[in-house]
């Protein structure tokens, strides 16, 4: 765990300053987490009902019977 | 471009904590909901390849076909307020894999459940989110029910921005409490009533690394408690705690040139089953036009087997599985979709195949006869408002 | 998607609003409440108009008694308290009376007799300032808000924009830019930074997806006597033209502060200016009396 902290401390401050009118970019649709909530909840629920791995990208919703 | 220095000259520093005293300016630099309402329909279909006669002994057979219904809707409540509603209905109808047995010579094959099983899922999810100036946080509900499952869950998530909105921090928890109790008449089950209790936490951080790229990590831990058998297999007779541990890792980087944008994520997965994972996302986002972005997408999956997992099992040892999803096997799958722009509304259509085999897997281990195959389709209408 | 222009004169100058958007209503919803707001600070601030609040507060002066101020005059002689403070006395909302020795139009340098009687009347340390009242204690003393208003009505018109969720827009106040959000397709606005001689000219090329571009400029007015140039900024110590650089822009998140930092780098010598431009750490543009150009966004 905390060679993981350290690599994610140095990552932090390694990164340059990118100031509030230089992120139009990470503005864009394209650019977010999550595009298409359905299609991933969809994609997540299939993967879960398939694998015995599961999670990753942030909160959990409920459970199913499908696993 | 020149970089400020993370330390301002004290003049910048005075002048503008000077200026957010100004009416109107504080509220320039809060995180703000969005202003907008969007309601979205998709309508997905979920088709199984059929199991062949090498690979199950009453010959080739169907598995699962699905429909789905989502429906999301997100409105604006207030100024700093917005109300989320997900419902989703799923018809299922098919075969699945009852249990491995082993045919005259020597190799497995899966026998299936004998008529088709029918059953229907609800899921409701409600979200509140409150924004306040550096974040927003959000509680959750969500149900789900099937003739023979129903589940209860709720949540709690809240995001946090470093004062230059370079770094968000992202923290969630949530449980659910889930009631197990199978369709009695086709095959024996086994247990007539349980239930199962789920613990989630997460930590994330997110971070800008340049104008064009951002990326992220997290980190989350799953504590399952009580039937984690399935109950309509008849070799299966699971631990009744599992604990799990999720690292995950995320890029998104926009190419100006090429007017696209490349998706990246990887995931790590470790449990006290014995299972390790690992997968990873690849998608990319081209704007074609102004109406019209298409996005390609490809994923890899690995996973090695539970330490109770056989094809053959031993009904000796304290636990014991068949299960086609407890084996070693990789997985590759990809697809395509469209996304068409027309003022406030947005067409999708989406088609994505995946395929998995033992052989994929980073991990050695026997190969179940039971690997899955399957075909989506998805079309989908959203609407802002 | 289709983009709208809006097209008006305020604050002494040209102003325009781009706003990319499907939403028509939005749109003129959006760029009403700017233009709106930007006519509400031009009339409550301005030097040229006797019904300003400025005009009531600087009949008040020497009468002996304070004014009531509300709280957004408040804010603002507060910021310009702060600039007096972080600039030394070299911004000072009180130095504008020293114009009435100045007339560049004659091509004659005024009696010294005359600067001196003016001088007195600077002073922004002799103001009564409190957070509801203020009181300018000389007959004759004045406050010109010139220096803030346009730069603060810019900031105040962006902020419009957001409220109305125009995420793709971007208001210009005769030369002072705030952009709110990129252009649509997520491309950050193409900013041309105008040649101080010749407007047609743009000096550099910068992009903008939020934040302020503010430029300053000595250029607009002056006279020539004997060869040498005299510009109508005013050290307000002196009361004499500086000789500095003879134009600055400026990028940062608030206009107000981009407009206030290039201001206070015209009032500094030439090589003072532009090291203190280069410490602050802000993407910075000069051009000096030999329109030579200077700073970071030069080299683009």
């Amino acid at each position: 765990m905390r060679p993981l902290l350290i690599a994610l401390c140095l990552f932090l401050s390694a990164c340059e300053s990118v100031q509030p009118w230089e992120r139009g970019s990470l503005a864009r649709e394209d650019m977010q987490w999550d595009t298409d909530r359905m299609d991933s909840a969809l994609r997540k629920q299939t993967q879960y009902s398939k694998e015995a791995a599961t999670g990753g990208g942030g909160a959990a919703g409920g459970g199913c019977g499908c696993n | 471009m020149s970089r400020s220095r993370p330390d301002k000259h004290p003049t910048l520093l005075a002048l503008t904590s000077s200026a957010m005293m100004l009416p109107g300016y504080q509220q320039a630099q809060a995180e703000s909901p969005p202003t907008d309402g969007t309601v979205g329909l998709r309508l997905s279909s979920y088709q199984e390849d059929d199991i062949t006669a090498s690979k199950a002994f009453n010959g080739p057979s169907e598995r699962y076909d699905i429909d789905i219904a989502q429906f999301h809707l997100l409105a604006p409540v207030g100024d700093d307020w917005t109300l989320a509603l997900d419902v989703s209905y799923e018809d299922m109808s098919g075969a699945s894999p009852w249990f491995v047995g082993m045919d005259a010579d020597g190799s497995a094959k899966v026998v299936m459940s004998g008529a088709s099983i029918e059953d229907q899922r609800t899921a409701i999810s409600v979200t509140t989110r409150y924004y306040y100036d550096r974040g927003n946080v959000a509680f959750n509900y969500a149900r789900s029910d099937e003739n023979d499952y129903k589940s209860d869950a709720i949540g709690l998530d809240a995001s946090f921005n470093s004062k230059d909105n370079l770094t968000t921090w992202s923290a969630a928890i949530s449980g659910s409490k889930d009631d197990i109790e199978p369709t009695q008449g086709q095959t024996p089950t086994n247990t007539l009533k349980d239930e199962k209790d789920i613990r989630f936490a997460w930590v994330g951080v997110t971070r800008i690394v340049s104008r064009r790229a951002i990326l992220r990590f997290g980190l989350s831990y799953t504590y399952r408690e009580g039937f984690l058998t399935d109950p309509y297999k008849l070799n299966d007779r699971r631990p009744d705690q599992r604990k799990e541990w999720v690292l995950s890792a995320g890029w998104r980087q926009h190419f100006v040139g090429a007017n696209g944008s490349l998706h990246a994520d990887y995931r790590y997965f470790d449990d006290d089953w014995g299972i390790k994972s690992h997968a990873i996302d690849l998608a990319w986002h081209q704007t074609v036009n102004q109406h019209l972005r298409v996005v390609p997408f490809v994923r890899y999956y690995s996973q090695s087997q539970a330490d109770f997992f056989a094809n053959f099992v031993d009904f000796s040892a304290d636990y014991y599985a068949d299960d086609y999803r407890l084996s070693a096997f990789g997985a590759w799958s990809g697809g395509l979709r469209g996304i068409v722009s027309l003022d406030d509304w947005q067409v999708t259509l989406s088609g994505e195949r995946y395929v998995s085999k033992a052989s994929w897997s980073l991990d050695e281990g026997e190969e179940s006869p039971g690997l899955v195959k399957y075909w989506r389709y998805t079309v989908g209408f959203d609407y802002r408002f | 998607m289709p983009r709208y222009q809006h097209r008006f004169t305020a604050m002494g100058g040209p102003c325009q609003i781009q706003i990319d958007s499907h939403s028509e209503d939005q749109i003129l919803a959006a760029a009403q409440a700017a233009e709106a707001e930007v006519r509400r600070l031009d009339a409550k601030y301005s030097n040229y108009r006797s019904d300003s609040f400025t005009q009531q507060i600087n009949d008040s002066a020497g009468r002996g008694h304070a004014i009531d101020i509300d709280e957004e005059t408040s804010a603002l002689l507060n910021y310009a308290d702060t600039l007096w403070q972080q600039s030394e006395g070299l911004f000072d909302l009180t130095a504008g009376v020293l114009n009435q020795a100045w007339d560049f139009k004659s091509n004659a340098l005024p009696q010294n007799k005359v600067l001196d009687e003016l001088l007195p009347l600077v002073g922004w340390h002799q103001l009564k300032l409190t957070d509801t009242s203020l009181e300018l204690p000389s007959v004759g003393m004045y406050l010109d808000f010139g220096g803030l208003v346009k730069e603060y009505a810019s900031d105040r018109a962006a902020q419009r924009l957001i409220e109305h969720g125009c995420s793709h827009s971007l208001v210009e106040l005769a030369g002072d830019i705030c952009v709110c959000g990129p252009q649509e397709d997520g491309i950050e606005w193409p900013i041309g930074i105008r040649h101080p001689t010749s407007p047609s000219q743009a000096l550099a090329d910068i992009q903008l997806a939020a934040g302020a571009l503010a430029s300053s400029g000595d250029y607009e007015r002056g006279m020539t006597i004997d060869g040498k140039r005299y510009g109508h900024i005013l050290h307000p110590k002196t009361g004499w033209p500086v000789e500095g650089l003879a134009s600055v822009s400026i990028v940062a998140e608030q206009c107000l502060v981009a407009g206030s930092l290039a201001t206070v780098a015209l009032l500094k010598p030439e090589q003072e200016a532009m090291d203190w431009l280069q410490s602050l750490g802000m993407p910075w543009l000069a051009v000096n009396q030999n329109l030579q150009v200077f700073g970071s966004l030069s080299d683009q």
